[in-house]
């Protein structure tokens, strides 16, 4: 009985794992039959014409994604060796509460930021008309991703083991030559991994960047403006699934790019787990 | 020297944004919290401008004590498994499924959800449902926590048990869960806020925006204060509904500290016991 029941609950995350495919699959049917995959390259999305083309999207969650990188990762690194090198224990302590904090504030709260105090600082900074756009989705997914680095990326400098340490401070190197040519390193296949775990929070962040991109269905233009509204792959999901009519193409189309999602998410799993 | 000087000016938006976010929230939804707001559930007229959260407050605890009450039977069994017959390859596997569930976006729990709960179980949008996929979400920490919960067990105590020739079940019962309860029991608290903290796979399976103030069964819809910030914010028009979505925040942020607070004081007070016992 007991034996049972532990071999059920095990199976169980197999389970979910296999259903949610199997009916993201089926429900995305009505899409592939018409398009195939061809679908995932269109640049028009527009369901009352039928054109389901997943490339504005995409565009637009790639740029966001890589924005919020670029911002998060110099600054979440800088902050992980100030808190794991630097700072003495009181001040490490506080600076990883205060991060564990920042993890802690629901997405929504970030949006409710985002809205009400990204956007008016944006517009008035770069003399837009609105200030939804790719930028302010990259900036805020920077926020909410800052603390994964961090407190990832210190965690991998702190394991650097002593022997390591103090042999660079034997052969009397400096401060930034021992930082720059043993501690990153060495603490490098735990960052690169903090790195990505972040990617894929930044990929699935769903309200938060709803609330503040725009969702305007059209590729940039030109493709690296980030000042215009645009949408991104969960953005698109969250706005329109309450609008699609059950079984109908556009449906489809949007369960396919959850699909997409999800596929890319296990992806990037599998190749963390391989680095780990 | 210059090269630290380097890292700290790099580091500053990490040292200064989270008390400012955090100050940002509490200037602009402090002002709107009464008691009045707090613990009425009148439907206000003007779009939820004027009316109380208690229904919100409500409908979000009682979604994540659902959810939580759902996933822990299956967690705990996971865990157990993992620990008690699992081969080392089957421990491998089963903590790469975990990973991997993990990984998958909560959005995409709700598209799922929305099609399989929701329209082909006809749960409609419920209560239920949105338990249900708040289940899945959480119960791949829920799983982990509870494994490095029980790996924590001293190895003498299983051996010792195990060689007084007791049955399975009374190593679990008797040794491992009353030796890793206080683990395990933060990792749940710790799931209620990550449950109370999501939006996305609810949005569109489990609640409505307003007309509900304690649902009649699990196969009705609730009102949660995730979801009601969520439309509130976009109500630009009315100055009054963004206080109302500010003061609101303020309360998911308290719920959610309170839970990850109590966590932290459990965990602490777990780890002092653990290190006495080493002594």
């Amino acid at each position: 009985m007991l034996r049972f029941w532990l071999t059920f609950s095990a199976l169980t995350t197999a389970l979910v794992i296999a259903t949610l495919l199997g009916f993201l699959l089926q429900a995305s049917w009505p899409l592939l039959q018409s398009q195939g995959l061809s679908f995932v390259t269109e640049p028009e999305w527009y369901p009352y014409e039928a054109l389901y083309g997943l490339l504005p999207v995409l565009v637009g969650s790639f740029w966001s994604i890589v924005l919020a990188l670029l911002l998060a990762v110099p600054t979440g690194l800088a902050a992980a060796i100030l808190c794991a090198e630097l700072l003495p224990g009181r001040g490490r302590a506080v600076l990883r509460f205060s991060m564990e904090l920042m993890a802690g504030i629901p997405s929504v709260v970030y949006g409710l930021l985002g809205l009400w105090l990204l956007l008016p600082l944006l517009e008035s900074q770069f003399d837009l008309l609105t200030g939804r756009s790719l930028l302010a989705a990259g900036l805020l997914l920077a926020l909410m991703i800052l603390p994964t680095i961090m407190v990832f990326s210190e965690t991998a400098i702190r394991a650097v083991v002593a022997e390591q340490r103090q042999t660079a401070m034997l052969l009397g190197l400096d401060w930034p030559t021992r930082l720059l040519r043993v501690l990153l390193p060495q603490a490098w296949p735990g960052i690169r991994i903090a790195i990505l775990l972040a990617l894929g929070r930044a990929m699935g962040e769903t309200v938060a960047v709803m609330l503040v991109v725009g969702s305007l269905d059209r590729l940039p233009q030109p493709l690296y403006n980030l000042l215009q509204p645009a949408q991104t792959l969960t953005s698109r999901i969250g706005r329109e699934m309450a609008e699609a009519a059950v079984g109908s193409v556009h449906w489809a189309a949007l369960i396919a790019s959850g699909l997409t999602l999800a596929l890319v998410a296990m992806a990037l799993s599998l190749l963390i787990q391989r680095w780990r | 020297m210059l090269n630290k000087f380097i890292i700290v000016g790099l580091a500053l938006p990490a040292l200064l944004l989270p008390g400012a976010c955090l100050a940002y929230i509490l200037f602009k939804g402090l002002p709107a919290l009464s008691w009045s707001f707090l613990f009425s559930a009148t439907e206000g007229t003007g779009f939820g401008a004027t009316s109380g959260i208690l229904a919100q407050l409500l409908g979000s605890l009682l979604l994540a004590l659902a959810a939580i009450l759902l996933a822990t039977p299956f967690a705990l069994g996971t865990a157990l498994y993992y620990r008690l017959y699992a081969s080392k390859r089957q421990q491998g596997l089963l903590a790469g499924l975990l990973n991997m569930l993990q990984s998958i976006p909560p959005i995409v729990f709700g598209l799922f959800g929305l099609i399989v709960f929701v329209h082909l179980l006809q749960w409609g949008v419920s209560l239920l449902s949105g338990a249900v996929i708040l289940a899945m979400v959480i119960m791949p920490m829920l799983v982990l926590n509870s494994i490095a919960s029980l790996e924590r067990v001293p190895e003498q105590y299983t051996e010792a048990a195990q060689s007084l020739g007791l049955h399975h079940s009374a190593v679990i019962g008797r040794v491992w869960l009353v030796q890793a309860w206080p683990g395990i029991l933060t990792g749940q608290l710790l799931g209620i806020a990550r449950a109370l903290s999501e939006t996305a796979p609810i949005l569109f399976t489990a609640t409505v925006f307003s007309g509900v103030v304690w649902p009649e069964s699990i196969f009705s819809p609730v009102t949660t204060l995730q979801t009601h910030i969520f439309y509130l914010a976009q109500e630009g028009s009315n100055q009054q509904v963004i206080q109302v979505a500010w003061g609101s925040a303020v309360v998911l942020l308290g719920v959610v500290a309170g839970f990850a607070l109590l966590a932290r004081c459990l965990s602490n007070r777990y780890e002092k016991t653990q290190r006495l016992g080493v002594e």
